[in-house]
């Protein structure tokens, strides 16, 4: 069988196939405006009902509730486009659709604040606010550097981007008097439960979420939304089921993209190549609220010399509000842009030296585990480089006329470290894990390791769902860190099993172990980095009018060792075309007057089957120290591919290029 | 891109299902221009659906009267006699493209037809709801805007013909009644000689266009261009046919000069809008590369028709 068979056929139990007596549709009234104030407001479920803010949590999440969260429906203006300002309740779906219109709402539209640096200067979008600024911190120190020879200094920009799970969000939620319990398309039941426990002052025995079959996330489901506390809260006032699904609509308007990080960069380099120094600035555009915009700049700053061993540093990070639907984690968050900025620093050098890419790339790498200014703690690079080359044939199969080429580390999310449980029970055995697979399949590392570990057959193994009762304490599935996190949780869990059939039968098999019953939740602490290196090659070929076809893209990464070859390989060419799409069409843009430009799929930029290039997927397994020997994986193709992509397009048309998505009209041919 | 006016898409309805409606099945256009009659402003025709429903579920339209013609049978056939090609207006897209008629002959319609969004949408969207919608992004109109096709209209006081030029008002809005109904499309039979060319500029499989181009030329045994049709798709509020193309070209051999000029000449009657997908100057600069490529594409397969 093959991962996800099951939802290929069509037998997924996804959140909208989850159909209670009794249950309540909802629909919900948003905000048309970027900005706007609400003059009046009648009907519905609204804030007059509700007044409730929302801690961030998941990746990023600060879990505290400040002047920034977001409240749960619009008080008195609304800040973005899509913003929830009541919420309608019918039958079923078209009942509930029909009702939107039985919200009268009067909106005074005010002029709103789009981009980060008109945000600098603007007036705070919040009142009772100073400004705009949502942090502003200096990473690293502070250096002087009077004596390289060659400065360079450039400006990019990682539009925002769409998580667009091909499943959107939705729960549903229930209340029996005492517990509410909510179904939800999930990578963090855990994190869920922790943000409705704070947002709504519930107690966390009271609060059960249960994951139903996921159908992508990317970043978006690990945290908590307006319309899943809604949901909550009219369930627990209405003594009914509630049920909300996203439309794709809500989905490009109304959910938490990805990137939006510009920077302006400066490096200090010596006439052979070796980098000295950087500074600069990375800008996040956090959108209306806090959240991981308070720590994306931060991240993506710590992150800036990327696999380099570049001496000095000293970055400021910085996020702004806007008039915009707040930022989220999307898949790297915070990774490929620190990547693309250093990766076109170091191809601007080449190019400023004429050097080869790859040579200013060696002559900036260690051959010793480095750590940086910015307190990056990264292995030795050079020797993992070298391989990379020589797996591309770089300079015989590839040259610089033509490919782009980019290598990067992967940081993967390894603290405080994840859950998982295993119970073996009448010769079967489940596992849950503390993170919710969204698509990635991670039932196949969890039988590889329990096959190994406790040598039961996959076909004894299921991999259960998300929980919140089934498991004590999970963090979530992001940041390359399941295979890490749950696998090790994983394993520590195998082994005090079989500690205790040791105990009942006086030795380990098997047999014994399914003869038993045991119930083992444990939670693995993990504290560190495990650090991983990655490299690609990209080939794109451009039209005269600036359409851009990539023709090869290669890879090469450390994954450590392989738990599944099916997974890794699908995680890695998924990872690609995502990568590919950043850079040829995928963007969720405004006007400066606030509308939204990309408010369908097509729009949104994903790309389409003619799109997707020869793959060529290689992998280095050299093992970590963990006993699994794994390292993150995940997030590596939309780390690496944009910057080996770009540079290609750049390459092939002569002209530089600083910001993704690359449009059309800025690489067409003069004619 | 600064200075640019973006067109707006307006993000009021976000909602995935339609306001509640009456539905009828006629099995004759007789009974559908019947109910037409009945239900005027209130009512609409329901074709393949493929432009209709996406617009009732976000209720950007409310209908309240939904009439499914796509069971009417005597509307689906692809015909040719010695003076026209007949295309009923219930032919799907799919057919239109699959068609050994079309294929053999009319090369410029399937090659338009084969670029229309997807299979799924092929295999729903009609021909005649293709062209009734008034999408001047829809790739059909400036096909026939090329081919000087004549649309065959029938109402309740009896039926007419309108010449394509005459049939695209405004954007969304053609020269039908709201109680007529579009029964055939014709197109002039091919002669020796002639031949044309779609060329379609898109971000990615299944989009709509950037700008498209119909290029139609018949040539005489010279190789001297007797009559050209050109029209374009997605850069006006209507599809345009072309008023030049005829002045430049006529008379002429084409060359690579020539085409050129021409696509020059007739990018200036284009009125595009600077949008997501590009700022006027980009959209003319498409313009200018597709046209002569349409061109020189159609005037080799009107030679090579000899
Ligand atoms: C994802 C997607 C992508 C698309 N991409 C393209 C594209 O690239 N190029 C392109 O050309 N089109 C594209 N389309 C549009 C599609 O081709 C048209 O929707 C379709 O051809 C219209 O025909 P229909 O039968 O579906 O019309 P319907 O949606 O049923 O009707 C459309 C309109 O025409 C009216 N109508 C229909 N038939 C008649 C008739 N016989 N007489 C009078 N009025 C009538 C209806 O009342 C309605 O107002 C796309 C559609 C989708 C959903």
């Amino acid at each position: 069988m093959i991962t996800g068979q099951k939802f290929v056929e069509g037998k997924g139990t996804y959140v909208d196939d989850i159909n209670l007596p009794g249950m309540l549709y909802m629909a919900i009234v948003r905000s048309p405006y970027s900005r706007a104030k609400i003059a009046s407001l009648k009907g519905g479920l609204n804030s007059s009902d509700y007044e409730g803010r929302m801690a961030s949590v998941g990746e990023g999440g600060s879990g505290e509730i400040n002047i920034y969260s977001e409240p749960v429906f619009a008080q008195g203006y609304t800040s973005y486009l899509g913003q929830p300002v009541a919420a309608v309740f019918g039958e079923d779906r078209y009942k509930a659709e029909d009702l939107l219109n039985s919200v009268d709402v009067e909106y005074e539209p005010l002029k709103p604040v789009m981009e980060i640096d008109a945000a600098l200067k603007a007036d705070p979008i919040h009142p009772g606010t100073k400004n705009n600024i949502l942090i502003d911190k200096w990473v690293g120190k502070e250096f002087k550097d009077t004596s390289s020879p060659i400065v360079l200094e450039d400006s990019f920009y990682n539009r925002r981007v769409a998580t667009n799970p091909m499943e959107p969000r939705g729960v549903v939620a229930t209340y029996d008097g005492n517990r509410l319990t909510m179904w939800a398309s999930s990578q963090s039941s855990q994190s869920i439960k922790e943000g409705l426990v704070e947002a709504m002052n519930l107690s966390p025995d009271s609060v059960r979420v249960i994951q139903a079959d996921t159908g992508g996330g990317f970043g978006l489901k690990g945290g908590l939304h307006p319309e899943y506390v809604i949901a909550a809260h009219a369930a627990m006032k209405y003594k009914r089921p509630v049920k909300w699904i996203e439309t794709r609509s809500e989905h490009l308007s109304s959910s938490n993209p990805g990137r939006g990080a510009r920077a302006d960069i400066k490096i200090f380099a010596g006439k052979n190549g070796i980098i000295n120094g950087v500074t600069g600035e990375v800008y996040v555009d956090a959108g209306a609220y806090g959240g991981f915009g308070e720590f994306a700049p931060r991240f993506i700053a710590y992150q800036l010399t990327g696999p380099y061993a570049i001496p000095n540093g000293y970055v400021r990070a910085i996020a702004t509000l806007t008039n915009k639907v707040p930022q989220g984690p999307y898949r790297g968050a915070g990774r490929p842009e620190a990547s693309y900025f250093i990766e076109r620093m170091v191809d601007l050098l080449a190019d400023e030296l004429k050097m080869d890419p790859a040579d200013v790339r060696i002559a900036n790498m260690s051959s010793e585990p480095f750590k940086s200014p910015l307190g990056l703690e990264i292995g030795a690079a050079k020797p993992f480089f070298q391989d990379a080359l020589k797996e591309f044939e770089y300079g015989k199969r590839f040259t610089s006329d033509t490919a782009g080429l980019g290598f990067f580390v992967l940081v993967p999310g390894i603290g405080p470290g994840e859950g998982a449980r295993i119970k073996i029970e009448k010769g079967r055995v489940k596992v849950w894990l503390g993170g919710d697979t969204a698509g990635q399949g991670h039932q196949e590392f969890v039988r590889t390791l329990i096959r190994e570990e406790l040598g039961i057959a996959s076909d004894l193994v299921e991999l259960q769902l998300g929980d919140t009762d089934a498991v004590k304490r999970g963090v979530g599935a992001w940041g390359s860190r399941s295979a890490i996190t749950a696998g090790a949780a994983v394993i520590a869990a195998s082994g005090k099993i079989k500690d205790m059939v040791i105990k009942d039968f006086g030795d380990y098999s098997p047999e014994n172990a399914l003869s038993g019953s045991y119930d083992i939740d444990h939670f693995e602490e993990m504290k560190g980095t495990l650090n991983s290196f990655g490299a690609n090659i990209a080939v794109a070929d451009v039209s005269p009018l600036g359409a851009i076809r990539v023709k090869d893209c290669w890879s090469y990464y450390d994954v450590g060792r392989v738990l599944s070859k099916e997974s890794v390989w699908g995680q890695i060419m998924g990872g690609i075309v995502q990568g590919i799409g950043q850079v040829v069409s995928e963007e969720i843009a405004y006007s400066d007057e606030g509308e939204l430009l990309t408010g369908s799929i097509a729009d949104s930029g994903v790309l389409s089957a003619d799109q997707v290039p020869n793959f060529v997927v290689k992998v280095a397994e050299n093992r970590s120290d963990l006993p699994h020997g794994v390292k993150g994986l995940g997030e590596a193709p939309t780390i690496g591919v944009p910057s080996a992509l770009v540079r290609s397009i750049e390459k092939v048309t002569g002209k530089r290029i600083r910001d993704t998505p690359v449009r059309p009209e800025d690489i067409a041919e003069d004619f | 891109m600064n200075g640019i006016i973006y067109v707006i898409f307006i993000v009021s309805a976000m909602t995935i299902t339609p306001s509640v409606f009456e539905y009828y099945t006629p099995s004759t256009m007789v009974e559908a221009v019947n109910l037409l009659e009945k239900y005027g402003d209130e009512a609409k025709l329901l074709a393949g659906g493929q432009s209709l429903i996406p617009l009732m579920k976000m209720r950007f339209a409310s209908i309240s009267h939904v009439i499914d013609i796509s069971r009417i049978e005597e509307m689906d056939y692809i015909k040719e006699d010695s003076n026209r090609l007949s295309i009923g207006a219930l032919t799907t897209v799919d057919e239109l493209g699959s068609s050994v008629t079309i294929k053999n002959r009319y090369m410029i319609i399937k090659e338009a037809a084969d670029q229309i969004a997807d299979p799924l949408v092929r295999n729903m969207g009609t021909v005649g709801g293709n062209i009734s919608h008034g999408d001047p992004a829809n790739d059909l109109p400036a096909v026939m805007l090329s081919l000087d096709a004549t649309f065959m209209v029938q109402g309740k006081n009896g039926g007419k013909e309108i010449k394509a030029e005459d049939f695209f008002v405004d954007s969304l809005i053609t020269a039908l009644e709201p109680n007529e109904i579009l029964y055939e499309i014709r197109v002039p039979k091919m002669v020796k000689r002639q031949g044309g060319a779609y060329i379609k500029h898109k971000k990615s499989a299944g989009d709509f266009s950037v700008a498209a181009v119909a290029s139609n030329i018949i040539v005489d045994g010279d190789g001297k261009i007797i009559k050209v049709g050109v029209a374009l798709t997605s850069v006006g509020p209507t599809p345009i046919k072309s008023t030049r193309a005829e002045g430049i070209l006529a008379g002429k051999k084409l060359t690579e000069e020539l085409a050129a000029e021409a696509a020059r000449s007739i990018t200036e009657e284009s009125d595009p809008v600077s949008d997501f997908y590009g700022s006027i100057d980009y959209k003319k600069k498409v313009l200018r590369f597709i046209i002569k490529e349409s061109l020189v594409a159609a005037y080799k397969r009107a030679k090579e028709a000899q």
